[in-house]
């Protein structure tokens, strides 16, 4: 007997476990890192830049008293991304970068914002799979980068 | 021993599909639990024609004889 279901993503993390998603993201969306610190600073923007700015929603990022302001900036061909948590704790992306049009930073940085949500939920649950011992029999990225994963356990 | 199967599809938005394979009766929608948990809102769900398959019903026979 089977079912399915859609389930949307709700982030809720520690900045190390979002920061790792970041990361990986970025990475595999051939971002660089540039900088990653824990105190709070105002990034230099050219004149001439644009800037988006934008959330992940349905997140939390949860933060102890030291990290309050800790942020990691990601860049690809001269845009650059920098995430951090805003005040109220959600996930917040400040999108900028030169020559480029404000719908074009926003379509990037939705695509690496959603990149990172992924990535956050695929190791969420990879860990709880490998946790409960279920075995992973199959993983693929497909073409439009979704991720599927075959999870098999007996009992 | 029973074979449970997930099947886990990630969009690039993080969006989740999540099809539970094996399991019997109700039991599905209580595996299904463990994933909204784990992920976040249960946006939509529906049972495929497996899930109203009839149970497996094993019957046991005794014979008393005094």
């Amino acid at each position: 007997m089977s079912c399915v279901c859609i389930l949307a993503p709700v982030v809720v993390a520690a900045w190390p476990a979002f920061s790792a998603a970041v990361v990986a993201a970025a990475t595999s969306l051939g971002y660089q890192v540039v900088s990653e610190a824990n105190t709070s600073h105002t990034t230099a923007v050219r004149m001439d830049s644009g800037r988006v700015n934008l959330d992940i929603a349905n997140s939390e990022l949860v933060t102890g008293q030291l990290g309050r302001d800790q942020r990691i900036s990601v860049t690809r061909n001269g845009v650059t991304v920098t995430f951090s948590r805003e005040a109220r704790g959600k996930a917040a992306l400040c999108v900028t970068g030169t020559g480029q049009s404000d719908e074009e930073l926003r379509r990037q940085g939705e695509e690496l914002s959603g990149c990172v949500v992924q990535h956050y939920v695929y190791q969420r649950l990879m860990e709880e799979m490998h946790r409960k011992g279920f075995t992973v029999v199959e993983e693929e990225a497909d073409a439009n980068r979704a991720i599927r994963i075959k999870v098999r356990t007996w009992d | 021993m029973a074979q449970r199967e997930f099947d886990i599809t990630i969009g690039p938005d993080g969006n989740v599909e999540l099809h539970v394979k094996g399991f019997k009766g109700r039991s599905c929608l209580e595996a299904m639990k463990l994933f909204e948990q784990l992920v976040g809102e249960l946006r939509s769900q529906r049972e495929t024609s497996e899930f109203y398959e009839p149970e497996e019903l094993v019957r046991y026979n005794i014979d008393q004889r005094h």
